[in-house]
């Protein structure tokens, strides 16, 4: 579903990405772990085309697709979801029209007929219950005044509703009590699917207690430096990243 | 007076010596009189300069050496256009002026008990003596209110009886046509509010005219004892237009006003607005936001004055600037040394969508008082580039994703509005705007 080969990305003139290669497959769910400033956000940037990252060398195919020519909202058309690390605040617009005015972009992004009030009413209510929001949250401006965990179940209400491909998370277990983070590694498995495919970017384990990854690995310096199963993650749970030889401030 | 700051109106006076025959009420001694001192007011000071503080922002040196006609008589317009420029819903009375003249065809009064809307033409006729009272009541005015008041076609009146409440807002459209003979559209309104009544007013400025034209309509309003006024403004006049609106508003003792304003067209907007706090717990409510670009600049400038103890004001003004607008706000607070325990609070953020966008904000807060609560906020940015990733990384294209944080940016001045028809008219020409733009 989506290859990355040889990836080289620069952010203001700094290299961060050095040659990263990782091939993902439908049903899998893949977990990346690193230490500070490896490129665990700049890799999640570059999947979804954010400006700012150039992309040195190297390609992104998703579903036999070059994605590097399409801008963000093109790849959110072809399927690519990404739950921020740190949701943004978008005073003035509602959680329910930011909603409508995703899935109706994504729509029209496919050559679809915009989805009728009433069907959209009815699904934004079924997920907002599926993840425990309260529906008055969703007449509030997008993330304006909500606790980070808030922030990141509404990341997770948002992937509901777009029902992306290919999901990647970034960091969407940072800042979470453990309740919350329960209702978010629930949100994740929902997806779960013989179609789709997840991505989770994590500095700790303790989400892959919750979401079982089919694949660990560790990036570091701009390249993933190990892959494993998911006792890799148990394993730098117990040794850190210094037991696998890895400097953790090595940036 | 300060010669070398302003320039000399001289042209107008030859201009207001020549039509002075013709204008409404020529044949009303009193009124004569009031013209002629005001026209010699106006040319003892003349017209403001770029060196007047309050005028910095806004050059009008291209009223120099243009002449100013105004319209001989009425042009009927097409009954079809102003249904286009009225709010269907809305059921109340509705006066509209072509090129600065009420046309009687298209106004629509109801008659209701204690509550007078008349043209001012008429009402001047029918009521010297109340006329008299109203224009001498006028506060002490600057240099264009002057040229306002001499060379006036027209305006309403309307006057609320105690504890009457206005039950539908009423409509006034100001229209002017292409009539190349009538460049010159200059209106003078009177609005009193008894104690305990109630009115909402909305204002819609609207013009096709392609050739110069310079619109004044000057407003002077008292609001008594526990009444209250809403005025709800829209202009979006064609880009030949200089459009300038100056609002003189008296507040009493537990009393509101709240006055809320959209600039979006002419070449100059100037939006003058003069509430004075004359009665305690008075509260006054002012919001806008303009959008300007190609040329257009808009100008709001605010004087509120606290005169006494316990008083409220709120200003907020959004602007939105693109690829060659302009715009200022100047927003002036006074609070007199006994006006204690006043709350005065102002913001005006803007948003600069160009680089060759220009926004100018200058709060200006003159307190005499020491135990008041006055709060003032000014900003100019761009948009919020994490913000416009985010609507992106969730399918919005670039053009949309900006559509949606600049009307979020804006609408939030109309958000408290109660009269929903108003509220989406503000948000629709808002929304028709962005979406004109690259």
């Amino acid at each position: 579903m989506l290859e990355i080969k040889n990836l080289h990305v620069e952010v203001d003139g700094k290299k961060i990405l050095k040659g990263l290669n990782l091939k993902i497959n439908a049903g899998e769910v893949h977990a990346i772990m690193g230490p500070n400033g490896a490129g665990k956000s700049t890799l999640s940037y570059a999947i979804c085309g954010k400006e700012g990252y150039k992309i040195t060398e190297g390609s992104i195919i998703f579903k036999g697709k070059n994605i590097l020519e399409l801008e963000a909202n093109e790849r959110a058309g072809e399927g690519i979801f990404l739950g921020f690390q740190y949701p943004v605040e978008i005073p003035g617009v509602s959680n329910m029209n930011f909603l409508k005015a995703a899935i109706n972009s994504i729509r029209k992004y496919r050559g679809e007929k915009e989805m009728a009030a009433v069907d959209f009413l009815k699904l934004i209510r079924a997920k907002a219950a599926e993840l425990e929001m309260d529906p008055e949250m969703l007449k509030r401006a997008v993330n304006v005044g909500f606790s980070g965990g808030e922030k990141k179940r509404n990341e997770m209400v948002q992937m509901a509703m777009i029902d992306p491909v290919f999901s990647v998370l970034d960091e969407t277990d940072s800042g979470l009590d453990i309740d919350a983070l329960r209702i978010v590694a629930d949100g994740i498995n929902r997806m779960r699917n013989p179609e789709k495919a997840i991505l989770v970017i994590t500095h700790y384990q303790r989400l892959l207690d919750y979401v079982v990854p089919d694949f660990v690995h560790v990036l570091s310096n701009g390249k993933i430096v190990k892959s494993g199963d998911k006792e890799l993650a148990h394993q730098l749970e117990k040794d850190g990243y210094a037991g696998l030889g890895i400097d953790e401030n090595a940036a | 007076m300060n010669t070398k700051n302003y320039f000399s109106g001289e042209h107008l006076a030859s201009h207001f010596a020549a039509i002075k025959p013709q204008l409404p009420g020529a044949d009303i001694g009193w009124l004569e009189v009031l013209r002629e001192d005001s026209m010699k007011r106006f040319l003892e000071i003349g017209i403001p300069g770029p060196r007047v503080e309050e005028w910095k922002y806004t050059n009008l040196g291209l009223l120099k050496n243009k002449s100013f006609n105004v319209s001989e008589n009425q042009i009927d317009i097409d009954a079809a256009l102003i249904d286009t420029l009225t709010i269907p819903d809305l059921t109340g009375s509705k006066v509209v002026f072509i090129d600065g003249y009420l046309s009687i065809k298209y106004t629509n009064i109801d008659k209701n008990e204690g509550i007078i809307l008349s043209s001012l033409n008429d009402f001047v006729k029918n009521n010297p003596d109340r006329s008299k009272a109203l224009f001498n009541n006028q506060q002490s005015v600057g240099g264009l209110s002057n040229l306002n008041l001499a060379l006036m076609t027209g305006g309403y009146v309307l006057l609320i009886d105690e504890n009457i409440k206005l039950a539908e807002p009423i409509q006034i459209i100001h229209f002017a046509t292409q009539a190349e003979n009538a460049n010159a559209l200059r209106t003078q309104n009177f609005i009193e509010i008894k104690q305990g009544g109630s009115a909402q007013i909305i204002e819609n400025f609207v013009s096709l005219n392609q050739n110069f034209k310079w619109r004044q309509n000057n407003t002077h309003i008292t609001v008594a004892k526990n009444a209250s006024l809403e005025i709800y403004q829209f202009q979006n006049e064609s880009a030949e237009m200089l459009h300038m609106a100056e609002t003189y508003i008296d507040v009493e003792d537990e009393a509101d006003f709240k006055h809320f304003s959209l600039n979006i067209g002419g070449m100059l907007s100037r939006t003058e607005l003069k509430p004075t706090l004359i009665g305690k717990h008075a509260n006054i409510e002012l919001r806008g936001a303009f959008l300007g670009r190609d040329g257009a600049s808009h100008d709001v400038f605010t004087h509120m004055k606290h005169m006494v103890p316990e008083g409220t004001s709120n200003q907020v003004y959004r602007g939105v600037l693109d690829k060659g607008g302009k715009s200022a706000f100047q927003g002036r607070v006074y609070v007199a040394k006994d006006a204690q325990l006043t709350n005065a609070e102002q913001s005006n953020k803007n948003l600069i969508l160009d680089r060759s966008a220009e926004a100018n904000s200058k709060p200006e807060l003159l307190i005499y008082a020491d135990d008041v609560k006055c709060a003032h906020g000014a900003t100019v940015g761009e948009l919020d580039q994490g913000a416009l990733f985010y609507l992106k990384s969730r399918g919005l294209d670039h053009k949309a994703a900006k559509a949606l944080l600049v009307e979020a940016f804006v609408s939030e001045v109309f958000d408290d509005i109660k009269i929903e028809p108003v509220r989406q008219k503000y948000l629709t020409l808002a929304r028709d705007w962005l979406e004109h733009g690259e």
